[in-house]
């Protein structure tokens, strides 16, 4: 059963309007909180839209440096629990120091896409910047 | 948080800072509540001192500890306030511009709060306003160093700092378990940290110098008046340590508020603020262990943020801007990667961390 609108379209009028409607009217003292509000609208909205997206590109990065194929058909709450489990590998084999003398560039390239990816719902504007 | 000083308590702290201050009578005119307090509480405060050595009107800063929340929920980086007194008394007695302290009071009878009193210093502490300026304010940078080296003359002899702890063997390390303790289980699920806990152990440099570091010492956290320093502020995290970590923190990206060609704080080069820490410190600056403790910086920085985040989803401090620090997670591990990845492409040349062009041709390029 789909409620219409769904819950994305519901936050994006929500933020469209606060950003529109209300921002400019806000008063000096309080115009932080507001913008603090709207920064926080965008971090939400980016990431129902977008969370599975980051997933796909955090497992592919993991995948790449396990020379594993990435599973494409995983979505939601598997795709997160897959990327974890590698995550959590990874950092277990970094403390245990299986990159201190080799693999720091492969290591580094994976690290990277795995911000990039995230940094995509927190703050899109940094990316490759 | 409510009212610390209300009818009920503002007879209780006049007559306890009378005694404090060997005054007749005192009285307190609270002005409410001042920015830049995610951990403290300050209030504005003017004192009306009558008799004693400083009698006269005072324009000052209350700072407490709001009852239980930071503590409770783990701010595990920050030290007591009576701590902080302490590390502000012997700042000011070297030197430092310091706000000048006044009284401390750890009698939870007195306003249900751990506090002490300053004196208020004028200026703009704003980061994004003070790195404000078409020129690079090389003059602000170099004072700021000299201000660094100074405080760095105080180390755990120094009296009146017996309460502070000392790192038990190597700083470096010390901050390592710290972050490591701070960031919990999440050590384990995110690869970047464990990479940034990984890399700072690997590279440890061996104990040297032990002396009292603010270790929030940045742009954001000092006051400038027509260009000038005012008074350096939030001396919550001071604590004995390399004198490296104070340097590498202040040149951090983090604190540069969008002035990324101005390396020292986003007011000028790093060579401006190297150059007035070695005019008052009696010690050379050791780029490549800046750099070593600029890793440490976003490590550190990254730990307070997730602390901070915590103390929000924790339940016991709910707050827009705590959650959202929690946030800003991935965009300081990209500084922490760009870093690393910066020192290994010129690890060959640590010269080059300390000598980049004037910030006039930084712009040019920039532009």
């Amino acid at each position: 059963m789909r409620t219409s609108p769904d819950v994305q379209e519901l936050l994006s009028i929500v933020a469209e309007t606060f950003r529109t409607d209300l921002l400019p009217h806000i008063p000096p003292a309080q115009r932080y909180t507001a913008l603090m509000i709207a920064n926080a609208l965008g971090i939400v909205q980016r990431e129902l839209a977008g969370s599975d997206e980051a997933g796909h590109a955090m497992l592919a990065a993991l995948a790449l440096l396990y020379g594993e194929d990435a599973d494409d058909s995983l979505s939601g709450a598997d795709l997160r629990q897959r990327v974890e489990a590698l995550q959590h590998r990874l950092c277990i084999e970094i403390a245990a120091g299986d990159f201190d003398h080799h693999g720091q560039d492969v290591l580094m390239e994976c690290l990277e896409e795995i911000v990039q990816a995230r940094l995509g719902i927190a703050n899109p504007k940094l990316l490759r910047g | 948080m409510g009212a610390l000083i209300d009818g009920e308590s503002r007879p209780r702290l006049e007559s306890w800072l009378a005694g404090a201050t060997g005054a007749t009578r005192v009285s307190v005119a609270d002005e409410g509540t001042l920015g830049g307090g995610a951990i403290s509480l300050n209030l504005a405060v003017t004192l009306d001192i009558d008799g004693g050595p400083q009698a006269g009107r005072h324009a000052c800063v209350l700072r407490a500890q709001p009852g239980g929340g930071a503590a409770a929920s783990g701010m595990k980086a920050s030290i007591s306030k009576a701590q902080e007194f302490a590390v502000l008394r012997a700042a000011f007695g070297a030197g430092v511009a310091a706000p000048e302290p006044i009284a401390a009071c750890g009698d939870p009878a007195v306003l249900g709060a751990d506090f002490y009193i300053m004196r208020r210093a004028e200026g703009i502490g704003a980061g994004h306003k003070v790195v404000k300026a078409d020129q690079p304010q090389r003059g602000l940078a170099r004072e700021l160093g000299r201000q660094l080296g100074r405080l760095h003359k105080a180390g755990p002899d120094t009296p009146g700092l017996e309460d502070l702890p000392v790192p038990a063997a190597s700083p470096a390390l010390d901050c390592v378990h710290a972050y490591r303790d701070w960031l919990g289980d999440l050590a384990l699920r995110d690869a970047v940290l464990a990479w940034g806990l990984r890399w700072l152990e690997i590279h440890a440099p061996p104990p040297g110098d032990l002396v009292l570091c603010h270790r929030d010492y940045r742009t954001g956290n000092y006051l400038v008046k027509d260009g000038g320093l005012t008074a350096i502020l939030d001396w919550e995290f001071a604590g004995f340590s390399d004198p490296m970590e104070d340097l590498g923190w202040f040149c951090a990206r983090s604190w540069r508020f969008g002035r990324h060609d101005r390396e020292a704080g986003g007011l000028a080069g790093r060579e401006d603020f190297y150059a007035g820490y070695e005019e008052t410190s009696g010690r050379r600056v050791d780029p490549q262990a800046v750099a070593y403790w600029e890793t440490a910086a976003y490590m550190r920085w990254a730990a307070i943020a997730v602390l901070q985040g915590r103390r929000h989803t924790s339940g016991e401090e709910p707050s827009l801007e705590l959650a959202l620090t929690g946030r800003m997670l991935p965009e300081i591990e990209l500084d922490l990667l760009r870093h690393i990845r910066g020192l290994g492409l010129t690890a060959s040349a640590p010269a080059a961390v300390g000598a980049e062009p004037s910030g006039d041709a930084d712009e040019e390029r920039v532009a």
